[in-house]
């Protein structure tokens, strides 16, 4: 599902160039889930951004899902990121002036879908995190646990082959987090998502199927769960 | 693109900024609708006032201003039998002798202003057939006919002209005889008399001008012909409606003032607008990442945020326009040759409206510019 060759990030800030990421080679395979740690500033979130589409590759090859989008210009990425990919963040970035149910409808409106289907894909997508009940309230009236839900269900709406999370258990406290770990796995093993997931905390990763270490922009160790 | 009801509710968001925008469109747009109506007035009572049937025969170098022409006072009656195309009233040829003199006006409760008086004989309603008498009499001698706006041109107030109330023209005493209508001339704020009060008030032989009605336009050029001939009378012929289109030029500088005024409180409300919008775009800056790592386009996102500019710069435009009819419409401007009404025309709202589109795009546009410029990972962490 996701091949990366030699990937390589690197930015000026100020005077100095910064290389966040050097030469890293990866392979996740399709409905792998994924864990990635390390100390800040290790390349995680970098990497993640590459893998997702947010940010380009100074060099190497990024290939996921058979389409090598290390060459892809901005707008190409956001059709394929639109397509492809679903993101969770730490903070559920949800749009506070819209309600659950059109947070979640939000992806669909790029695609051609009618607006029935698009209420049928979003209840749907409700329902799998198990807020169908909630579909009316705004991210003010949820607490944090079911916004992160909130923000699952977003992520998976369009149906996108690779889930990304940053940090997604990071705000929340042990109950929630165990939650939304646990719907992360039932997605990885029943609905077959690639997710790669960005964690600093060990009981996160440990739902993962691997979890792979990062410091100073390398791979470290390779750790399949048994 | 995303719906319409995002961009809305997000204009409530913050509801003093929203107040910020709507009130700073409102006061671009009413500034520009009333320099939009204050030109226009003043263009049409120019161009309203002036008749291309109308020949004006006046002194030689005075064709800017009537009040320093001087011809002679016989020149009525020559210029009426020599010259072909004057028109005919029942038999009375529409010409006439005027005095155009500006003087002090004092009125009986101790008032005063500056006023046009206008020396006329009673052929003058023949030769400007927009004068109507709409109250009393024609003047006769010792009396004068105001204008209708003549108060508003002399800043005092309207019940100091009525009918039978008497007036100060330098030292003689007048009584008004009547009130007389010329709707949309600048004839309207003057004060007319008998041409030969005025001769003795102005102590002169002479008149300013003589005008003579003709019965199609084309005959103007036997007046001018008239003029060129008669070298002894020291005379040049005009067309009524040159003469006051070249007013409407001396008062281009005032006009391109009242704009340049406008323009500059404009601008100084526009910049306020832009920094009320970059405060509320950029308080979701993490917000607009989102969406573009959800896969919505730069476009797509900057339509939303110009829409929710536009719709703030509307209700404002909307809110100029009923403040614009409400204080503006039908409010009478003095100028020194006399005064206009401003309307607030299809045309004044169309110019508004145009105002509040313009502002609503425009304005959005180096806002969105920047909240949707910076690198996707560096705004999601924002």
């Amino acid at each position: 599902m996701i091949t990366c060759k030699s990937i390589s990030k690197s930015y000026t800030k100020g005077t100095n160039i910064v290389t966040p990421l050097e030469n890293l080679d990866l392979e996740v395979g399709r409905g792998e889930f994924l864990a990635l740690m390390g100390p800040s500033g290790s390349g995680k979130t970098t990497l993640l951004n590459l893998i997702s589409g947010i940010d380009s590759p100074s060099s190497g090859s990024l290939i996921i899902d058979g389409e090598n989008i290390a060459s892809f210009s901005r707008k190409q990425l956001t059709a394929w990121r639109a397509r492809k990919v679903g993101y969770i963040f730490q903070l559920y970035h949800l749009i506070p002036v819209l309600t659950a149910f059109e947070n979640v409808e939000l992806p669909l409106l790029i695609t051609s879908m009618s607006k029935a289907e698009r209420r049928q894909k979003a209840e749907e997508a409700l329902e799998i995190v198990g807020l169908q009940d909630r579909s009316h309230h705004t991210p003010s009236e949820l607490s944090g646990g079911q916004e992160q839900r909130v923000a699952i269900a977003r992520a998976l709406v369009a149906d996108p082959a690779l889930l990304v999370a940053d940090e997604p258990t990071g705000d929340l406290d042990r109950e929630s987090a165990t939650m939304i770990l646990e719907l992360l796995q039932k997605l990885s093993r029943e609905r077959g998502k690639t997710i790669v997931m960005v964690t600093h905390d060990a009981r996160a990763a440990a739902a993962a199927d691997r979890t792979l270490h990062l410091e100073k922009g390398k791979l470290l160790e390779n750790e399949p769960h048994l | 693109m995303l719906p319409l009801s995002y961009a809305l509710r997000n204009l409530f968001r913050d509801k003093s900024r929203l107040l910020q925008t709507v009130g700073g469109s409102a006061l671009v747009v009413m500034l520009v609708m009333a320099a939009a109506a204050l030109n226009g007035g003043m263009k049409q009572v120019l161009a309203a006032s002036g008749s291309s049937r109308n020949a004006i025969l006046l002194g030689a170098g005075s064709e800017e201003s009537i009040q320093r022409s001087e011809v002679s006072a016989q020149l009525s009656g020559i210029a009426e039998a020599t010259i072909r195309g004057v028109s005919k009233v029942m038999g009375r040829p529409a010409a006439t002798a005027e005095i155009h003199y500006m003087s002090a006006l004092h009125t009986a409760d101790g008032e005063k202003g500056q006023a046009l008086f206008r020396g006329v004989t009673p052929s003058a309603l023949l030769v400007h057939p927009e004068v109507r008498l709409i109250d009393g009499t024609f003047p006769q001698a010792g009396e004068v006919m105001v204008g209708k706006l003549a108060w508003r041109k002399l800043g005092i107030a309207e019940d100091a002209l009525m009918i039978g109330k008497k007036v100060l023209l330098d030292k003689s005493e007048m009584t008004i005889s009547g009130v007389f209508a010329a709707p949309g001339t600048v004839m309207e704020s003057e004060i007319w008399a008998v041409i030969g009060d005025l001769r003795m008030l102005a102590q002169r032989e002479t008149v300013s001008c003589v005008v003579l009605r003709m019965d199609h336009p084309k005959y103007f050029s036997d007046a001018e012909l008239f003029a060129q001939q008669r070298l002894d009378l020291e005379l040049t012929a005009m067309r009524e409606s040159d003469y006051y289109a070249a007013l409407g030029d001396f008062y281009k500088p005032i006009r391109i003032m009242t704009w340049l005024t406008a323009g500059l409180v404009a601008a100084g409300a526009i910049f306020g607008g832009f920094n009320t919008l970059y405060a509320a775009f950029a308080s979701r800056i993490r917000e607009l990442a989102t969406l573009q790592a959800i896969g919505f386009g730069r476009f797509a996102i900057f339509f939303s945020l110009m829409q929710e500019s536009l719709v703030a710069c509307l209700a404002g435009t909307l809110l100029a326009s009923a403040l614009a009819l409400w204080l503006l419409d039908g409010m009478t401007i003095p100028f020194s040759i006399g005064a206009f009404t401003i309307g607030i025309t299809p045309g004044v709202a169309v110019i508004g409206l145009v105002t509040g589109i313009l502002l609503g795009i425009l304005g959005s546009i180096p806002p969105a510019i920047r909240c949707l410029m910076p690198a996707l990972p560096k705004a999601l962490r924002s």
